[in-house]
């Protein structure tokens, strides 16, 4: 050491920057989220009756379909990773479609789930703590769906112009990190929220 | 001076006004958008602490100047009015004039620099930070001009009383919805700050060879990053609650289905508000933990001792957090937890204090405006950490819950010692920001008016609460057993408008040193970090042509060596020593033991 | 059409009655016209109570010591500044050998173990002795029970009356005014209905939140008679400043006497389809 290095650090040294901060960036949505959760299992353990009495109970069937179409759409975005790594912008294009879609379905499927609590007579304003955490996650949680499927929505019509190649495709790796962290999420809601 | 004559830097030089001082991404620029802002709602904040001294002082009568805002009831403070300004106080104080000028302003400015950085590593993200924190000032304005009035909950909007229960109306839903707007904008600053201290310091500058404001701004960071969301959290829930209906932290006769529960608002909210006061002073305790050394011409004594007790108090700050409820009814063996684990905390900061007070002795002390706040600072910390004691023991905390105590010690620590210590950074790096010098006499006089009068009114507050003084009342007086009060109360007000008046002297000193202070020189100061050894004053737009070349600590000072070689007391740290002398030269790898 | 004029009337009558009845025991408990003393100086409120001077002690034996050591940060703060200034030649010292370092802990270690240390122990002895030791006041048969209602901004009290019972008949409901024996532990739960108050007896060192949805509990025992602030020690709103009550400490002799007074006419003022009144709840053991 002792050489003077180049101030502009080569791409890759720049891309690990960017992942950290993408990195540190879900860490603070994992805290958000880990509090809400925190929320939905303090008033749970002290509520007498979850659901209360004469409240629709929640489905899992939906849900847990919701949850294979998550796993689904993320498998596709890993399979778009893997083929931009050799180059195919085409494919990445369709694996982003992909992923697109099972967002859509994902999002098509919730609002089903909502209205059909909805005319059973889950409302958020007469729910209690009950009718709110089960409100309150699932449209917070989904906004983030609708977030991740508009930034990949314009990944995707990238991809399709060419936009990303081997050496080049930064964004995917960053949306990539999101969808999956979204989609972890709605798996802990499945599971904490819907089964038990 | 050309683009391309300048090696390929984080952006080029921006052009037009609005690139240069509006929509500017680099941290300089930003870093004094956030001073300004900050500065601007300090004197808010500041005025509305006014009007609640008046208030004490003088119950009832129509208050001078600021009683123009108070039209409808003639000039006089009523006790809806009341509400709103203690808590408009402490919310403005908090978020839109510490965190501003201590985070907002001095992390972005310091932390490229210190680290031999270009820029933050997400410039455009910097921008998107500043933009965002101005947004929530417009709600936080906005919501002064609704018709029911602003927030009113106090700072710490404990439901159902924030709810639209206990505080109807649009104003208080404006500010929920300004803080949560304002934890974006913190965050989006932490997530730079953690991302550029971990990537960018410049080759040689490991962890221990960096400047202590570093570790405390990127400490603060890490703090933010985790903890503010959980702020998000609980103002989203409340959100909810307020505007559709739901009941997250509604019960009682309102309750729906059994309702939910007001204590996990007082969780969430402690849980982001504990470390956010550590948040409030880990930046102060970076800038006097240099500070200090460059004023003593000496070594910062345990170095390391530092790092580790500001580590260990970022960490230990998550756990402590309960103490705040320990009148909520808790499990008795959770509050002996949080007991236990809010008495250790104290061990970390008695660490740092003895690494001040060390570098202090046998030190060559000299006192320019820097040194004496960084010094008051210390004293006030030491005050209030002092009477944190009380608070943090059930036994005492039985009786001092919810007093002027817990005003008193908060106010000293956080409040005075914040303040104080951002004052530190202000004089100290001014010159380094605005390439020119502030005058010196003001400077001191600012100083021992702003510290005698800081100390005397919030120990003014001590005093209440020990005689038992609960916070937050329109008029204690109404209180037998407080009756007797209104002397003490009256002089600490007394003390308070002293105080206010005190800062003109700041803002004649600020404002006309900016447009005609003497030119500063590169290195006024004579210390040896990286943004006074190799860079003008102020830096250009690129900060460093190339990066710099790390070999030693910040504070080298007194060494022999160099008071031989060199004929000063001081190297820098990229600064090779003349001889060849093996002792002093540290190789550059990175990750070299120190 | 008779029935239904005369039904009518006897509400009216319940009602009346119910009025002075509660007329009755506010006059009643006035009989000696209450007065708090005012406090004086810059100390804390006379300590009336059975327990406060173990919270007196604990606070002014951590002062002694934070005044020792604030001092010593001050001399040793002043002594650097005066005598290690310009004139005097730095020391090139780092404090990182292992000798400081042992001495920066051992000292650290020091203070926190006198200071702290001591805190500790007199706090966690005081609360499993007394302060949270419901298990003896629960014991004790001479503990007179109370559940407190708090609201915008008034204290409802509520007694259980001879049948030891809450929320019946003989319940002795005041507002604002609170009477107790003195030499007996006063047992209290209380909760809120509308926002989170907090029940503060400055006098007897005590004080505990009162959250809607929840029934919190602590208790007190006076020592001299006499009559007390009560305060409200948690911002709730507009008048949280003028929500005070009067604490009344009686001789046992006088207590008895008056709660056999107010419980009867309680009970003869009954109305049980006035349901906002019975606002009480089924004492909660431990």
């Amino acid at each position: 050491m002792g050489e003077v290095l180049p101030y502009r650090p080569p791409r890759a040294r720049e891309e690990t920057t960017a992942f950290l901060g993408m990195v540190v960036f879900l860490g603070s949505w994992a805290m958000m989220f880990a509090a809400l959760f925190f929320a939905y299992g303090f008033v749970r353990t002290r509520s007498v009756a979850w659901p209360p009495p004469d409240l629709p109970g929640l489905p899992w069937e939906t849900p847990a379909i919701n949850t294979l179409v998550l796993a689904a759409s993320s498998a596709a975005i890993q399979y778009g990773l893997r083929v931009i790594r050799q180059g195919a912008s085409p494919k990445l294009g369709r694996a982003l479609l992909l992923t697109v879609l099972l967002g859509a379905v994902f999002l098509a499927l919730q609002v089903s789930v909502w209205t059909r609590l909805y005319v059973e007579g889950l409302r958020p304003e007469t729910g209690g703590a009950y009718g709110s955490v089960f409100w309150g996650l699932t449209c917070f949680h989904a906004l983030h769906v609708l977030v991740g499927l508009i930034g990949v929505g314009l990944l995707t019509r990238r991809a399709f112009a060419g936009a990303f190649s081997a050496a080049k495709y930064l964004p995917v790796r960053l949306w990539a990190l999101y969808w999956h962290f979204v989609g972890a999420v709605w798996a802990l809601m499945f599971v904490l929220v819907f089964l038990l | 001076m050309h683009a391309e004559a300048h090696p390929a830097g984080v952006h080029p030089e921006p052009t037009s006004f609005l690139r240069r001082y509006i929509f500017s991404t680099d941290h300089k620029v930003i870093a004094k958008q956030f001073l300004w802002a900050g500065l601007v709602f300090l004197a808010v904040g500041g005025s509305l602490a006014m009007m609640i001294r008046w208030q004490w002082a003088f119950p009832g009568r129509p208050v001078p100047l600021f009683g123009m805002f108070l039209s409808r009831s003639g000039g006089v403070i009523t006790p809806a009015t009341y509400q709103s300004i203690f808590t408009m106080h402490g919310l403005i104080m908090i978020f839109f004039a510490i965190t501003p000028v201590m985070i907002g302003c001095f992390g972005n400015f310091t932390i490229p620099l210190m680290i031999g950085a270009q820029d933050m590593a997400f410039p455009k993200l910097n921008m998107l930070s500043f933009w965002t924190f101005v947004i929530s000032l417009i709600l936080i304005t906005a919501s002064f001009f609704v018709q029911l009035g602003t927030a009113a909950a106090g700072w710490t909007t404990y439901a159902p009383l924030s709810t639209q229960i206990g505080t109807p109306g649009a104003g208080q839903t404006l500010v929920v919805a300004a803080i949560f707007v304002t934890g974006a904008a913190t965050i989006m600053g932490a997530i730079n700050y953690v991302t550029t201290v971990i990537r960018l310091r410049s080759p040689g500058m490991t962890y221990m060879r960096m400047p202590l404001t570093v570790w405390g701004l990127w400490l603060t960071a890490i703090l933010n990053v985790l903890f503010v969301p959980v702020l998000g959290a609980a103002a989203l829930l409340l959100f909810l609650d307020r505007v559709f209906g739901t009941q997250f932290f509604i019960a009682g006769a309102a309750g729906v289905k059994g309702g939910g529960d007001p204590i996990l608002f007082q969780h969430l909210f402690w849980i982001f508000g504990h470390p956010e006061v550590y948040i409030l002073i880990l930046p102060a305790w970076g800038f006097i933990s240099d500070i200090i050394p460059f004023f003593a011409r000496k070594p910062a004594y345990w170095y390391r001792g530092s790092v580790f007790a500001m580590v260990a108090v970022t960490v230990l700050s998550a756990v402590v957090y309960g103490h705040h409820m320990f009148l909520t009814g808790m499990n008795p063996l959770l509050g002996k937890g949080f007991m236990t684990l809010t008495l250790i905390i104290s061990i970390p900061a008695e660490i740092l204090f003895l690494n001040w007070l060390h570098t202090l002795w046998k030190g060559s002390n000299r006192f320019p405006s820097p040194m004496l706040f960084a010094l008051g600072t210390v004293f006030v910390f030491g005050l209030g950490g002092l009477t944190g004691l009380y608070l943090g023991t059930i036994a005492t905390d039985l009786y001092l819950h919810d007093t002027m105590w817990v005003v008193g010690h908060f106010h000293l620590t956080m409040a005075a010692a914040a303040f104080l210590g951002s004052f530190a950074a202000i004089y100290f790096w001014f010159p380094k920001m605005f390439g020119r010098r502030m005058n010196e006499g003001l400077a001191k006089l600012h100083f021992w008016t702003s510290a005698v009068f800081i100390t005397l009114v919030f120990c003014g507050q001590l005093v209440a609460g020990y005689a038992g003084q609960q916070r937050r009342l329109y008029d204690p007086y109404q209180y037998t057993f407080l009756s007797h009060l209104l002397p003490l109360n009256r002089w600490t007000s007394y003390f308070a408008f002293a105080l206010g008046i005190s800062q003109f002297v700041f803002v004649y000193n600020f404002l006309s040193s900016l447009v005609a202070g003497e030119k500063a020189e590169q290195n006024p100061w004579q210390v040896g970090t990286l943004e006074w050894t190799l860079c003008p004053s102020p830096p250009p737009h690129y900060n460093y042509a190339t990066p710099p070349v790390v070999i030693r600590g910040p504070h080298e000072f007194a060494n022999p060596d160099v008071i031989k070689a060199l004929g000063r007391d001081w190297i820098g740290q990229t600064e090779p020593m003349p001889k060849v002398a093996a002792a002093a030269i540290k190789p550059a790898a990175g990750g070299a033991k120190d | 059409m008779e029935a239904a004029g005369q039904m009518k009337i006897i509400v009216g009558i319940k009602q009346e009655i119910r009025a002075s009845a509660v007329a009755a025991v506010l006059v009643l408990s006035n009989s000696a016209l209450a007065a708090v003393q005012p406090e004086s100086g810059l100390g804390l409120p006379r300590d009336a109570s059975q327990n406060g001077h173990l919270v007196d002690w604990l606070m002014n034996i951590t002062s002694v010591f934070n005044i020792i050591l604030f001092t010593i940060m001050c001399v040793w703060m002043g002594w650097a500044c005066l005598k290690h200034n310009r004139n005097h030649p730095a020391e090139y010292d780092p404090g990182s050998s292992k000798h400081s370092v042992t001495i920066a802990l051992a000292v650290s270690a020091f203070i926190f173990a006198i200071v702290d240390g001591n805190l500790f122990v007199n706090s966690i002895n005081d609360l499993d002795r007394e302060y949270w030791n419901f298990e003896k006041v629960a014991a004790n048969p001479k503990t007179v029970r109370l559940e407190i209602n708090a609201h915008q901004w008034a204290w409802d009290a509520r007694y259980a009356g001879p049948d030891g019972k809450f929320n019946t008949e003989d319940d002795i409901v005041t507002w604002n005014e609170i009477k107790v024996p003195v030499g007996a532990p006063i047992y209290v739960e209380l909760t809120s209905t509308d926002v989170i108050h907090s029940f503060y007896l400055p006098n007897f060192r005590a004080k505990m939140d009162a959250i809607p949805g929840q029934v919190n509990r602590f208790w007190f025992q006076a020592k001299e008679t006499g009559d007390y602030d009560i305060g409200c020690a948690q911002h709730c709103g507009t008048h949280h400043y003028k929500m005070k009550a009067l604490l009344s400490v009686v001789s046992p002799e006088e207590y008895k006497t008056w709660a056999a007074e107010a419980s009867a006419l309680a009970k003869r003022a009954f109305d049980p389809e006035d349901t906002a009144a019975h606002w009480g709840w089924d004492w909660k053991e431990l």
